[in-house]
């Protein structure tokens, strides 16, 4: 193995991230979820696996959900991300994360930020899922305190709510 | 992980240029799923990443009844999973499409990428094992634990091929247009998968620093199509087995079928001796439990995956008998 | 006013988590932190000759380098020195490294150079107490050098007076508990004191260790837990902590290592595997004469946990049916692979396993419907018979060998009763077709829990006549944060809104057990009780003496202390009056009259795919006696977590172990496979109502007991359904598959 070359390469990109937008020089081996976390201050996003295996880090991209751990964030430079942070807005909370509470959709909390956002992309894009679209929209997130049930009530209730 | 380069290029011949004229050991990346991983893994080192996600061209699905269809490489999972033309003609590939991963990793991955995509042989995935597939001169599943590798032509290294579309895409006979040193070029699926006896470090015959630009499908001409898929857990699992087939009955007999297993064999794992007892068929003589047998026959198991022939053998008759209706 | 206890008041730290403020400790940012990580063995067993770190150390933003050679003396436990020149798993930590970032850290990784010697190996915990087998430890692989049996009356005699004899053996994998937040530690020195913020199931415990690991007074060391990304009982090691407190010692700045998915699933703790033999005889009536258990479980390379696990796994053999002669005999043995520990329901799960697949075959040799088996053999609120042991006066184990003592309350027959009813197991038909066969199982289960160690709680009256609930527990997400106020609340008369919470800090918090065997409520709930009662008492005291007022005549509530005669004081007046008061209540949960358990039954109907040899879980019902319920919304969610998690346990989870290396292959949650959205079944909850007479308003364990029935309800189920019997866990297609054939090949 060894290294051949230490020196890291960097970029310069621009990225909308929760309507503000940020010019950043990045490592080309920094994900989405390392400029969040470590560059901006953004830890909603978790680092559950870090090869997008559990949706702890999920995050909107151009309103997609997406693993931002795997997400080399040089290649999204000029794209426009949404994170947990971005739908409250003063100290109110999201429809979404109302449901959430009022239904204790989560234990641990690890993972809910990744599921607020995918239960976010779904209800933008479809008001009424039926509890199979439920299902297969919030497949790719892991609970491992295993609060599906609950989780599942939240989105039914804010389905209702939206 | 060791620095790299991420390179852009916007024009195919930039791209091609980029992976192969500059010298340096460079990778595709287009969704990144895969080869990231690998990367974070160190089972791949690249120099450099080209990003080809900004190529013109190769994001579009084109169907039509008579030409068939071309879907572009970079067309993501999820939109061939929810593109209703696919739906309607290639019933199997939209499956196939929405039996991968997660719904995070299906709005990223592309179809070039999950065809190109390397086995997920945890020996070949684990540092601490030098296996065949990367240069070692051992395959340690066969003394190791076994239950997810071939039951078929595991000459040396037994990894089974990955990819969920390219069983349905065998199924439906596509072939793969790719561009490279030497321009366009069109191969049959059947020879674009290969196994460790023709080349232990790839799965495929891509030349270096060629790209797959486009699947090209055979109209669908009436034939119905299926991909079923067996697995341990319902999101983000790789197919225990999965088999594609496409079955064209015309007055009651079936003039045409193509079946393909998943799961079994370091390449999607073609069927063409079940096909042929299909063809000339009546429906009413057609014993799916036979045909599941067939497929099975040729079955050499290890000594943790014998399961992989009962359930090739079900998965085949199930998917004649849901087709044939 | 209203009660807050039996409320669903919502989930405190819930708000937190949604909008992403909560700080895990990997969140934690400090002034020039550094990035550490761990070099781990890359072999199952080996003495590490040396290690050559020139190369790393010259390294452009290597600040710190660890090695077994110039570690400190000291020990994480008995077993455990901070860094060994021995190492026993592939994976265990050889030295580690703290640099300007994570890729430089990877690439000081890389460049030590370290000589081992490989040693022989041994994986499999019944070889590993063979004649010859390969140390593990110096002092041979059988823990303590012989079994653990426990035995009351005689089973010899026991299995005489049988008509029947069932007997065979299972086993269960080890599986990882996997939580979502791999573990991570920062440690940040300032002069000769430590701070350390951590993913911790115990501020106090982890300080305490830290402080005996690295020679340090207690007091010099504050560890934070902050928000937790749940570790259901485990987290309680501390050599990840320790390793970065060195490493920040040496770099003299702070240091982060946060763990990769592999390293939390293979260094981390899991569930530990056993095999486990088990004879139960039955009277033709189907009276339970006689039960022996035999565990061999494996505690991996290290201790940890395992001598209290492997205790655990008999409660079921020994306690849960009504029999005069039972046996357990455990055997807990070292092996080259990674350690088990604690995980929820600690060895409750494995045990159970095996006497609840016998519990149905008993039924059916003596004609009897396996509910009707139960009702007629378990343990009922007398307890077991024979002579009470424990001398009077003396507070009673939660995991009793001797008969002769009741239970404080035991509801096991009302949820059986009301569990079966519900899941309309006596007109149950099911509707299989062809190749989709469906069944129905059912299990009991006892757990203790309940009553912990010493707990201490503080209440405080704020200057600002606030309340605040001061512990020293950490809400691993289980619900502390939410339930401990409430008990609050209810004791000083308040609503819940009006107890602010503290948990979770060494330096800010009374010494606390850990967050582990399902007894924050009881324990820490019992001493949150005591102390908001007392400041209610002085309260009121002072109140009396400022209103001029017998005591007698005040009352304390919402709006502060008011009287019959109507003159009345609000809490902020009372608060310019006495200042902060702040109380403290240190209570020893238990009984000296009563064994405290919590109870259950669960029923499953599958549905078996034998052409797929796929197993879903169609419907669920989960019935609990934990004392009266505190908070229903949460309990909900912990009852239906638990089950859905053990699903993964019963159908997909095992971590396997390379034979040839001792390598473990699937340390990922790609190939560890926990369950998704897509298995979770419908799931009811019930709760029996029972109030017991010993716990916090009655309550009693409830966080560990779901995971105990899930895998021999589900198990059971699935023999209704195909006639198979799955022996080994978890029940995967293959396996199904390979037993289906076997099943067609008798019949042929």
């Amino acid at each position: 193995m060894g290294y051949a070359e230490v020196t890291p390469y960097t970029l310069d990109i621009t990225l909308e991230v929760n309507g503000q937008s940020h010019d950043l020089e990045v490592d080309t081996r920094w994900t989405l979820l390392h400029v969040l976390r470590g560059e901006l201050g953004l830890t909603g996003a978790k680092r559950g696996c870090d090869r997008g295996e559990c949706g702890a880090c999920t995050v909107l991209l151009d309103d997609l959900p997406v693993n931002a751990c795997m997400t080399l964030v040089a290649t999204i430079s000029g794209r426009r991300v949404r994170t947990v942070e971005g739908l409250s807005s003063l100290g109110s909370l999201h429809p979404v994360q109302q449901a959430f509470l009022d239904n204790d959709g989560g234990q641990c909390g690890f993972c809910t930020p990744g599921f607020v956002m995918s239960t976010t992309s779904l209800l933008e894009k479809n008001s009424s899922p039926s509890d199979d679209e439920i299902r297969s929209a919030l497949a790719g997130n892991i609970c491992r305190c295993n609060a599906y049930g609950r989780i599942i009530e939240s989105v039914r209730s804010a389905r209702r709510a939206e | 992980m060791k620095p790299f380069q991420v390179l852009r290029p916007t024009t195919l011949d930039a791209a091609t240029d980029a992976l192969s004229g500059s010298g340096i050991d460079a990778s595709i990346l287009a969704g990144g799923t895969d080869i990231l991983g690998e990367v974070k893994e160190g089972t791949a080192s690249p120099a450099a990443l080209v990003d080809i996600t900004g190529l013109q061209g190769l994001s579009e699905i084109q169907i039509s009844q008579k030409d068939g269809a071309s879907i572009g490489s970079l067309v993501a999972l999820a939109q061939i999973e929810t593109d209703l033309g696919i739906q309607e003609h290639y019933p199997a590939l939209s499956q196939s499409a929405a039996s991968v991963a997660t719904p995070q990793i299906r709005n990223v991955g592309t179809l070039g990428g999950n065809l190109c995509q390397r086995p997920r042989c945890w020996y070949y995935r684990s540092p601490l094992f030098n296996c065949l597939k990367k240069g070692g001169d051992t395959c340690y599943a066969v003394q190791g634990l076994n239950k997810y590798h071939a039951i078929f032509g595991g000459d040396g290294c037994h990894i089974v091929h990955p990819s969920d579309t390219a069983v349905a895409l065998t199924a439906l006979n596509a072939s793969i247009e790719t561009f490279g040193d030497r321009g366009l070029r069109q191969t049959d699926i059947s020879q674009f998968f290969v196994g460790p006896e023709t080349n232990i470090l790839s799965e495929t015959a891509l030349a270096p620093g060629e790209i797959v630009t486009r699947v090209v499908l055979p109209p669908a001409a009436g034939a119905r199509s299926i991909y079923l898929k067996a697995k341990e857990r319902q999101a983000y699992d790789f197919a225990l087995v999965s088999v594609a087939a496409s079955v064209t009955v015309e007055d009651s007999t079936i003039t045409g079928a193509r079946l393909a297993l998943g799961g079994v064999a370091p390449v999607p794992y073609a069927l063409p001796e079940v096909a042929a007892a299909m063809v000339g068929t009546p429906v009413s003589d057609v014993s799916p439990r036979d045909l599941g047998q067939l497929a099975v026959r040729d079955a050499r198991p290890m000594t943790d995956n014998t399961y992989k022939m009962r359930l090739s053998s079900n998965l085949v008759a199930r998917a004649v008998a849901t087709l044939l209706k | 006013m209203n009660s807050v206890i039996g409320q669903s008041v919502p989930r405190r730290d819930l708000t937190g988590k949604l909008t992403g403020d909560a700080k895990y400790a990997a969140d934690v940012q400090l002034p020039g932190m550094l990035a550490g990580k761990i070099l781990r063995s890359p072999h199952a067993h080996a003495t590490v000759v040396a290690v050559d770190t020139s190369a790393a150390s010259e390294l452009p933003g290597v600040y710190a380098i660890v090695t077994p050679f110039d570690v400190p003396d000291g020990n994480i436990a008995p077993d455990v020195p901070i860094l060994d020149t021995e190492v026993r798993f592939v994976g265990d930590e050889v030295a580690a490294v703290a640099a300007e970032d994570e890729f430089i850290a990877q690439h000081a990784l890389e460049l030590i150079q370290v000589e081992y010697a490989q040693l022989p190996f041994v994986t499999d915990p019944r070889a590993a107490i063979e004649p010859g087998a390969p140390p593990v430890h110096a002092g041979g692989n059988l823990v303590g050098g012989e079994p653990i049996i426990l035995e009351r009356g005689n089973v010899e005699e026991g299995f005489a007076e049988a008509d029947i004899i069932l007997e065979d053996s299972f086993s269960t994998p080890a599986h990882s508990g996997a939580a979502l937040e791999p573990r991570v530690a920062v440690a940040s020195w300032d002069g000769d004191d430590l701070t350390v913020w951590k993913s911790s199931r115990g501020v106090h415990q982890d300080q305490l260790l830290l402080s005996l690991a690295l020679g340090m007074p207690r007091d010099s060391v504050r560890v934070i837990g902050g928000a937790m990304g749940a570790g259901y009982g485990n987290k309680d090691e501390t050599r990840l902590s320790v390793i970065t407190a060195v490493l920040a010692q040496r770099a003299g700045r702070p240091v982060k290592i946060e763990t990769t998915r592999e390293e939390e699933i293979v260094a981390g703790r899991h569930r530990h595997g056993t095999f486990t033999t088990l004879k139960m005889g039955v009277k033709s009536d189907g009276t339970v004469t006689a039960v022996h258990a035999e565990t061999i479980m494996d505690t991996g390379a290290y201790l940890s946990s395992g001598p209290g696990v492997v205790r655990r796994a008999g409660q079921g053999a020994l306690y849960l049916y009504r029999c005069p002669n039972v046996r357990y005999d455990g055997y807990l043995t070292y092996t080259n692979t990674p350690s088990g520990g604690s995980y929820r329901a600690l060895g409750a799960p494995q045990g159970h396993f095996a006497l609840e697949l016998i519990a149905d075959r008993a039924a059916k040799a003596a004609g009897m419907d396996p509910v009707e088996f139960r009702l007629k053999n378990h343990v009922g609120p007398e307890g077991q018979p024979g002579e009470r042991t424990t001398p009077a006066n003396e507070i009673i184990d939660t995991q009793p060998l001797e008969g002769g003592i009741p239970f404080s309350s035991n509801g096991l027959r009302e949820c059986i009763e009301r569990g079966a009813e519900a899941f309309g197991w006596s007109d149950y038909s099911p509707s299989s077709e062809e190749n989709l066969k469906r069944g129905k199982g059912m299990a009991i289960l006892i757990y203790r829990g309940g009553p912990g160690g010493r707990s201490i709680a503080r209440m405080r009256f704020e200057q600002d006549g606030t309340f605040t609930m001061i512990s020293g527990v950490m809400d691993v997400g289980e619900g502390s944060s939410t339930v401990l106020p409430q008990i609050a609340a209810e004791a000083l008369g308040v609503d819940y809104d009006q107890v602010a919470e503290t948990l979770g800090d060494s330096a800010i918090t009374p010494d606390s057990p850990i967050t582990a065997g399902s007894t924050v409520t009881f324990s820490a709930g019992l001493a949150v009780k005591q102390a908001a009662e007392d400041l209610r008492s002085r309260l009121l005291s002072s109140a009396s003496d400022v209103l001029d007022l017998p005591q007698s005549d005040l009352e304390l509530d919402t709006s502060g202390i008011v009287s019959q005669s109507g003159r009345g004081l609000s809490f902020a007046d009372l608060a310019e009056r006495t200042g902060s008061v702040e109380v403290e209540a240190s209570v020893s949960p238990g009984s000296t009259d009563f064994i405290v358990n919590s109870f259950g039954a669960h029923f499953a109907e599958v549905e078996v795919d034998t052409d797929t040899g796929a197993v879903r879980v169609l419907r669920y019902v989960a019935a609990h006696d934990s004392g009266r319920i505190l908070n229903p919304r949460l309990a909900v969610n912990q009852v239906e977590g638990g089950v859905s998690q053990m699903l993964g346990f019963t159908l997909t989870e095992q971590m396997l172990t390379d034979p040839a290396h001792g390598a473990t292959l699937n340390a990922s949650f790609l190939e560890h496979k926990s369950p998704t959205i897509l298995e979770y079944p419908d799931i009811e909850v019930i709760f029996a109502d029972v109030i017991d007479p010993i716990g916090p308003y009655g309550a009693k364990a409830l966080g560990e007991p779901p995971s105990v029935g899930v895998a021999p309800a589900v198990v059971n189920a699935i023999r209704d359904a195909t006639s198979v019997e799955v022996l080994d866990l978890p029940a995967t297609p293959d396996r199904i598959l390979n037993l289906l054939a076997e099943l067609e090949d008798g019949d042929a």
